[in-house]
């Protein structure tokens, strides 16, 4: 590999120089195509800059790096499982789509229409994030649209670094709101068992509207706890296999991409309301692990509310902002008629974020 | 008297021994200087004022000149050395020797030293950065609050490091003269990583001319590229004050395929990444050494606030870098701490 690549690497380095130099020289080009080549020239080579003040020498972790073990772990710990699922096509078709609307149309014409100087990495997150929210067999427009929508508000809030509100989230929390028949519909039956050729290229034909959620606030049946864990319990095309979304979740721990306190506090808060409301009224609340296990919670988890731009930057405070998230979480499963409140607990988080960073900032300073 | 600190009286801090392992050759070369050469001269303070010593025996940077240069495998010797000056020179203070726990050698030799002698305490730390920094190690030794770019000495902590401790020796005790030094050579922009032996008032030029490789183009940084200096003007003087002299190769041209041409880039003047927005990630109140929150500093100076940044502890800053130094948004965090200053 590493024999292959130095053999092309002149050429192509030579090549690229030139096409920059070009692009460098030609305005209107640059223009058009400045951020395009930015994005393309920053997956193959380095950057030029040098340390101009102290410390002359820097760390070897980027942004590109920090984005790519969150793509690396949720590609093993939703992507993989949620093929063996639910089938090759359904879930090759939808990254498709996303990525194809999300960061090759929509970023590329916001990077030519706003005169950005390069492309943002944090799109391909925000948009692997957006069909893994979706039900498995929603149609491919709503995907599209659902990327569409978090790329143009993250945008408009100012990229990367800017955004007050999960994009994926807030475009997922769009899409409920103008079309909630099309996600209350779609959940495909997971496939188990050893796969055939049809199984494998599109799984079950067995579609259903129930969640294990909507079905215990329906029925007021408790789907197994091992089904839920493994991912044979349906739901989002994402949020289903949770061991591999636990596994990935404190991989993701370890590398100190994730900070370690919002996971612990929201799972923790999660089980110790739940526990306390299932101990006030028994029949009409669901047991502690349940809410553990169920909708998208551990998806929440280790991949929404662990995105450092929306949560609060001071540690203490990442206390409060998961117990909250959690509590809300609780209280809107179980006293709302809404089926999932971890995506509306996260966004409304998202936006306590800033007071209670400034509240924990006055304590500690005392200004 | 043997205390293990706990890692939990330093916070922060990055081992970089791990990621820029140097490896040094054995061979001492002697340089002498063109003129007449200075004589080793630090004005020692008068008795009474020195309450602690602290001999630091812990190099955090891996481009420092290590203990064993100094020390050989003679511990007691040197130690010894420490007695002397404290008998002769600061009667009444006690003395915090700090050990890098891995040398074990060093350690044990010390602990049975400190067995015999009461007025002697062995620390061994990890040698993490910036740990060996004079605010932070009063701080975990002594449990005293040093300021920032306050002198020590105010407090009556001395702080010396093994070199000075030979000279002092030498000079003092002895009273012969001390007019060289070891400096320890290194960077990718050198031939080989060395050991000298110059002489005070030997210009800069002298030693680098013939160690440099020819293809590159280099920089020249005097005690570290972290918190050393950049050097332009090679007629510039060695004095006591130089520990070492990292050159390092110039990358600014791009590279292909930088996830497996990782040497190219490493231990390189390179950014290693763009420029983007603060993602919050939290890596730079992690590394933090004395518990700063850096991120903020860098928001106040883009809303245009200095005067606001001054609330939240800036005058606690020790300016090791090692934020600007992790920031995966490549943020030159220092510079606009020192401009909020």
């Amino acid at each position: 590999m590493k024999k292959i690549l130095s053999k092309i690497e002149t050429p192509l380095n030579k090549n690229l120089d030139r096409i920059e130099s070009f692009i460098h020289s030609h305005g209107k080009v640059n223009f058009l195509f400045g951020a395009i080549f930015e994005a393309f020239d920053g997956l193959l080579r380095s950057s030029k800059h040098t340390a101009q003040t102290q410390p002359f020498i820097r760390n070897n972790i980027d942004t590109k790096k920090f984005m790519g073990a969150v793509l690396i772990a949720l590609v093993i710990g939703w992507v993989l499982p949620a093929m063996y699922f639910f089938g090759l096509q359904c879930v090759i078709s939808r990254l498709i789509v996303s990525f194809g609307v999300g960061v090759f149309v929509v970023d590329v014409i916001w990077a030519i229409i706003a005169r950005e100087d390069h492309i943002s990495e944090g799109g391909f997150v925000s948009c692997l994030l957006v069909p893994a929210i979706l039900p498995p067999q929603s149609p491919l427009w709503l995907v599209g649209l659902g990327a569409a929508m978090a790329i143009i508000f993250r945008n408009i809030m100012g990229g990367v670094g800017h955004n007050l509100v999960n994009p994926a989230l807030f475009s997922r929390l769009f899409l409920t709101i103008c079309f909630p028949s099309f996600l209350a519909t779609g959940y495909q039956v997971p496939f188990v068992g050893i796969p055939d050729l049809h199984t494998l290229r599109y799984g079950l034909d067995t579609i259903t509207h129930a969640t294990p959620f909507s079905e215990f606030k329906a029925e007021g049946t408790i789907t197994s706890y091992i089904s839920l864990l493994l991912g044979t319990a349906n739901g989002s095309l994402g949020e289903t296999c949770r061991l591999a979304l636990i596994l990935t979740g404190i991989w993701l721990i370890k590398m100190k991409v994730a900070n370690w306190r919002l996971p612990v506090s929201y799972f923790g808060s999660v089980f110790v309301f739940s526990g306390m409301f299932s101990l006030l009224s028994k029949s009409t609340t669901a047991p502690p692990m349940f809410h553990l296990l169920s909708g998208g919670l551990v998806l929440g988890a280790f991949f929404m509310i662990t995105d450092p731009i929306t949560t609060t930057y001071n540690q203490k405070a990442k206390w409060i902002y998961g117990i909250g998230c959690g509590f809300i979480t609780v209280l809107l499963r179980n006293y709302t008629t809404l089926a999932e409140g971890a995506m509306y607990a996260i966004l409304l988080m998202n936006l306590l974020a800033v007071p209670i960073q400034s509240f924990m900032i006055k304590i500690k300073y005392r200004t | 008297m043997i205390k293990k600190k706990q890692n939990r009286v330093f916070k922060g801090g990055v081992n970089l021994f791990d990621t820029y392992s140097i490896p040094f050759c054995n061979i001492f070369e002697e340089i002498s200087s063109d003129l007449p050469p200075e004589l080793f001269n630090l004005a020692l303070p008068d008795k009474q004022s020195v309450k602690h010593i602290i001999a630091t025996l812990c190099p955090t940077e891996p481009w420092a000149l290590p203990n064993w240069v100094i020390l050989g495998h003679k511990t007691t010797v040197f130690l010894d050395k420490i007695k002397e000056i404290k008998t002769s020179l600061f009667p009444e203070a006690k003395c915090s020797v700090v050990i890098s726990n891995n040398e074990t050698e060093h350690i044990s030799a010390a602990k049975e030293y400190a067995v015999a002698n009461e007025w002697m305490e062995v620390f061994a730390i990890e040698a993490k950065y910036p740990h060996d920094d004079p605010v932070v190690l009063s701080k975990a030794i002594l449990n005293r609050e040093v300021n920032f770019g306050q002198d020590t000495l105010s407090q009556g902590i001395l702080i010396l490091d093994a070199q000075t401790i030979s000279a002092i020796h030498k000079s003092r005790v002895l009273n012969d003269n001390v007019d060289s030094r070891f400096i320890a050579l290194s960077g990718t922009g050198l031939k080989e990583n060395e050991f000298i032996n110059v002489q005070l008032g030997t210009s800069v030029e002298k030693i680098i001319k013939n160690r440099m490789k020819e293809s590159a183009r280099c920089r020249v940084f005097v005690n570290g590229p972290l918190r050393g200096k950049e050097i332009n003007d090679f007629t510039q003087r060695i004095d006591w004050t130089v520990n070492n002299i990292v050159v390092l190769e110039v990358q600014d041209t791009k590279v292909m395929f930088p996830m497996i041409n990782t040497d190219r880039l490493h231990f390189t003047t390179n950014l290693l990444g763009d420029v983007r927005a603060c993602v919050y990630c939290n890596f730079c109140d992690d590394i933090c050494p004395v518990n700063l929150e850096p991120a903020l500093y860098y928001h106040c100076y883009k809303r245009g606030e200095k005067q606001r940044a001054r609330l939240y502890n800036l005058e606690k800053c020790i300016e090791c870098g090692l934020c600007s130094f992790v920031c995966p948004s490549k943020i030159e965090l220092l510079r606009i701490i020192k401009e909020c200053k």
